[in-house]
């Protein structure tokens, strides 16, 4: 049973390793479905820094995933740039943003600072909307060729979902292991008791500026790695609404968890590839399911999972 | 004739939007004063508003009946919502919250979607009547009815928290909500009311605001965006400061526009958000 | 209580997880793929392509499908947006196995799905205004009439009216930029200024700011590359701003729910269209007019309302793809797309389509009409 429980994660890595082999019936659709997930997964996980762990709120976070989805597309579709190399460019740009908006946005509070996330989502899009002849504009963007390692293009489906799957446990280990070190215990700090924490002596703004750069590089990653996968990228699904849809994922799985957006990504990308059979309902349908995880999973799903282990471990 | 009617023309159109942005923002500031939760929900209200008035009318009901009518639809969904899903929930952090009212928002835009299905829909403005020109810029009359009601509903909100002693009661609350129950004053009831005011007025809005646009069950979306920008300007607690906010909005928009360039407006008013939010944070309008 | 939700939950999912019908048929059949926005703010249109496509495929099917072989429409909602369409036209190509698809509401959906078509080799007729690059996007088709044809039979109404300066209202998105580059395009041949461009945002509730613009320019009329509310929105501003000049809009306004937005409003708009909504004013000889009548009978019956432009789109992509089945005489999408191309001189209900390597549209401008709206009804302006 202990070891159970220190190594439960191998689980998971196996279900995902054997997927495509099994579950996945060596089906493009099947992996895409869980390559859209590693995708959110991606960007739940960079969020819940920000908001989970930092207490920082922010409903813009569709905008660094824009960053990169465009700077990995443009470049590589209309310059013909190698995908790595446009990857890297793009957590570049999007650092950089974080850096140069996150002194004075970050200094704002709750409701202020939502707002002023929502703001720089919409003008990042609406200046992707704009500047159409150098984006493709509200028209989107074609030709995005598929992602290269060095010489080996990844065409095949599961080639990708691996790829992708590398990528996510990565970024996944990376968050965990900022969450655990001093840095990570220094934020949890400020979220605390800001006030206390800078008494005490910590730059707050600057580790909240460094938090908000690795979690925008994260958001970006996850968009170039979108913006191969599609093979076309449009401004619609980069807005507001893609922020909120990310956030709405980690109060589903439960925030400050790292394994909660997990699970909340997951259940928010693979419930439309259920309910969808249910047509003109679908809409209401997703609207009462989330209201009843929401209600009597007020942990998010991470919580509830956790309660039932530990009534499982105890009968043990 | 040129240069001053169509700077006029700007501050007309201005007046218009801005009058929808001022109403949600106050439906959302009534419910954020009296119980601290920013409702995502109030854009499905404003349909519903402006739904539920359109097919009553459209079923012979007079206009005013079917106006008040509509308004009491949804104040009994808002209290509804709010006694079964707010209330068991109501100690939860501030994100669970919210993000429960997106899941209600979702529900009922898919109710919407059954109900009404998914095409558009017109109502007659008020009153019938040519627009007003002013040294040649025109102004839908509609304007004026919509400009009306929101002082009159306003007053009634001023009269209510400052005079009468539920009113004085739900502030109470939500200063302190320890205090105030201290004091025996019913939490629970405050926050039951703060919705159903919410809701009520969200649907007035949609009723009031219908003659002017094409409802459909997706209408409510960028109402709500717009009345949280301008709340967010005005101050979160002010009721005059998000009416105040919600015409300035209007008007930068419209002007904005007007007067440097309709491709990028909306790049420049967020940039001018961001810029009011980083200065101003409590907002243009409040004390603090 | 929480344990019964809980448990309600799991069942639903447990459920839901045996999709319908999915397991292999032993009968064989047709599948073809239909991708349609059903909510969202593209759903009012969405309904009527998936409407016109399912009583295309009842009807094909009734009188013996292909050689005997039935036709089936399996179709998905895209919700409005390019991801999800993504999402369905995978499942539709690889959970599914269609032979081909149909559908997309907008560009942007549309090039979606063309990146997933073209990677994997499936015949998909879109039907919006995404331009066809036939060295791009071999795989796909579109009986959606070019912006140029509507924008040329527009143009010649004008030159014969006498209108020379044209001022563009856009809405920001791909139909304005579309819009607006194709009318530049044609201006000069046709003898048209454009007289100035504005931008609008087609969520705003009015547009007098920029029609006050407008109206500085003296135009002789307006054109707004834009369909729906914010088509109606412009005409009752223009009305209430008594510019009292023809306004011109896109030819995805040529249907019954367009009639009823404008219902109130008198504005002279002018609608580019395909046939489908006048066939009676079509000469006997027009090879378009027996289809659209009949087609137009069986929609009346099924769905008492008449067939709009955008049934037309569809009921042409599933009668393309039936023509090509009867071809290849068998299920490889490969096969099929060749097929497609290779239809010369077809008579449907968007025109005569006939494709070549280098054009996947098929029709040409002649194919369209120009509408006008006098007391609810369509009409062709004098």
């Amino acid at each position: 049973m202990k070891i159970l429980s220190r190594f439960w994660w191998i689980l998971p890595i196996i279900f995902i390793a054997i997927y495509p082999f099994t579950l996945g019936g060596n089906s493009p659709y099947k992996s895409g479905v869980l390559i859209f997930v590693g995708i959110y997964i991606i960007l739940a996980v960079s969020l819940d820094l920000l908001i989970g762990y930092c207490g920082q709120i922010s409903i813009g976070h569709a905008a660094f995933f824009a960053v990169g989805a465009y700077t990995s597309g443009i470049l590589t579709a209309k310059y013909g740039v190698h995908p790595m190399f446009a990857m890297l460019i793009g957590m570049l740009i999007s650092t950089a943003l974080a850096w140069a908006t996150g002194r004075p946005v970050l200094a704002l509070k709750e409701y202020y600072l939502a707002m002023a996330t929502l703001a720089f989502n919409e003008i990042v899009i609406t200046l992707i909307i704009g500047l159409e002849g150098f984006t493709g504009g509200a028209s989107g963007l074609g030709d995005i060729p598929p992602f290269k390692i060095f010489g080996f293009s990844l065409v095949n489906h599961i080639h990708y979902y691996y790829f992708v799957w590398i990528i996510v446990f990565f970024i996944i280990a990376g968050s965990l292991a900022v969450v655990k070190s001093s840095f990570g215990r220094t934020l949890i700090a400020i979220h605390s008791d800001e006030p206390a924490a800078r008494h005490f002596g910590i730059d707050s703004p600057r580790y909240k500026t460094r938090l908000f750069m690795l979690s925008s590089a994260f958001a970006s990653i996850a968009g170039s790695l979108y913006a191969h996968y599609m093979g076309f990228i449009a401004p619609d699904d980069f807005g507001v609404i893609s922020s909120v849809n990310i956030m709405v994922m980690l109060y589903l799985g439960g925030i400050g968890t790292i394994y909660g957006p997990i699970l909340g990504a997951t259940f928010m990308k693979i419930l439309p590839e259920i309910t969808y059979q249910f047509q003109d309902y679908e809409l209401l349908i997703n609207g009462i399911i989330l209201i009843i995880v929401l209600v009597f999973m007020p942990k998010g799903i991470y919580g509830i999972i956790l309660k039932a282990i530990n009534r499982v471990l105890r009968k043990v | 004739m040129n240069d001053v009617s169509h700077i006029i023309q700007f501050l007309f159109s201005g007046i218009t939007t801005g009058s929808i942005y001022a109403l949600i923002a106050v439906s959302l500031v009534i419910v954020y004063k009296a119980s601290q939760l920013i409702c995502f929900a109030q854009g499905e209200f404003f349909v519903f508003g402006a739904l539920s008035m359109i097919t009553l009318t459209s079923k012979g009901l007079p206009m005013p009946i079917a106006f008040f009518a509509a308004v009491f639809i949804s104040v009994c969904i808002g209290s509804l919502i709010q006694q079964v899903l707010i209330k068991p929930i109501q100690g939860s952090s501030v994100g669970n919250l919210i993000v429960m009212t997106i899941a209600i928002s979702l529900a009922l835009r898919g109710l919407a979607l059954i109900i009404w299905g998914r095409e558009s829909y017109i109502l007659n403005p008020y009153t019938k009547g040519e627009p007003l020109f002013v040294f040649g810029a025109s102004l839908q009359i509609q304007v004026l009815w919509i400009v009306g009601i929101t002082i009159l509903v306003l007053l009634i909100i001023w009269y209510f928290f400052e005079k009468t002693s539920l009113g004085i009661a739900m502030r109470a609350c939500a200063e302190n909500p320890l205090g105030a129950s201290l004091m025996g004053i019913s939490v629970q009831k405050s926050a039951l009311f703060a919705w159903a005011w919410g809701a009520g007025i969200g649907a007035l809005a949609g009723a009031v605001v219908a003659p002017l646009l094409f409802i459909q069950y997706t209408s409510g979306v960028m109402p709500m965006i717009k009345g949280f920008i301008a709340m967010s300007i005005g101050g979160l607690g002010s009721i005059a400061g998000s009416v105040m906010a919600g015409f300035l909005l209007g008007l930068v928009e419209s002007y904005t526009i007007g007067l440097i360039s309709s491709k990028f407006s909306d790049t420049i008013v967020f940039a001018l958000l961001m810029l009011v939010l980083i200065f101003r944070p409590n907002g243009l309008f409040s004390k603090s | 209580m929480r344990k019964l939700a809980v448990f309600i939950l799991i069942a639903f999912f447990a459920i839901s997880i045996f999709p319908a019908g999915s397991y292999a048929q032993a009968q064989k059949v047709y599948k073809i793929g239909g991708i349609f926005s059903l909510t969202g703010y593209l759903s009012w249109l969405g309904e009527y392509k998936k409407k016109a496509a399912e009583l295309k495929v009842e009807l094909i099917n009734k009188a013996g499908g292909i050689n005997g072989i039935p036709l089936q429409l399996i179709s998905y909602d895209d919700t409005s947006s390019p991801e999800q369409a993504s999402k369905v036209a995978q499942r539709l190509i690889s959970k599914d196995n269609v032979v081909a698809m149909a559908g997309t509401a907008s560009v942007p959906i549309s090039g979606a799905v063309a990146s997933m078509a073209n990677r994997y080799k499936i015949p998909t007729i879109i039907n919006s205004g995404y331009a066809v690059d036939t060295a791009k996007d071999p795989f796909l088709f579109n009986t959606s009439h070019k912006t140029d044809f509507a924008v040329v039979t527009a143009f010649r109404y004008f030159q014969k009216k006498g209108i020379t300066k044209l001022a563009l209202l856009m809405p920001i998105g791909p139909l304005g930029e579309l819009g607006s580059n194709v009318a530049r395009k044609y201006a000069q041949e046709y003898k048209i200024t454009i007289v100035g461009e504005e931008k609008f945002d087609v969520k705003a509730p009015d547009v007098t700011s920029q029609l006050a613009k407008i109206r500085t320019m003296n135009p002789q009329a307006v054109f707004s590359f834009t369909t729906g509310e914010p088509a109606a929105l412009i005409a009752r501003n223009m009305e209430q701003l008594n510019l009292k000049v023809p306004f011109l809009v896109s030819h995805g306004n040529a249907n019954p729910g367009f009639l009823k937005l404008v219902a109130n409003i008198n504005t002279e708009i002018l609608v580019p269209s395909g046939k489908v909504m006048k066939p009676d004013a079509l000469s006997d000889n027009d090879p378009t007019k027996k289809k659209i009548l009949e087609f137009n009978k069986s929609h009346m019956e099924k769905y008492k309302e008449p067939a709009n432009y955008f049934s037309a789109e569809l009921a042409d992509a599933i009668d393309l793809i039936v023509e090509g089945l009867k071809i290849t005489k068998s299920a490889d999408p490969v096969k099929l797309r060749d097929a497609i191309e290779g239809i010369k001189n077809y008579p449907a209900m968007q025109g005569v389509y006939t494709f070549t390597a280098k054009d996947h549209h098929g029709t040409k401008p002649d194919d369209m009409i120009l509408l006008t709206i006098k007391q609810g009804k369509w009409e062709i302006p004098k």
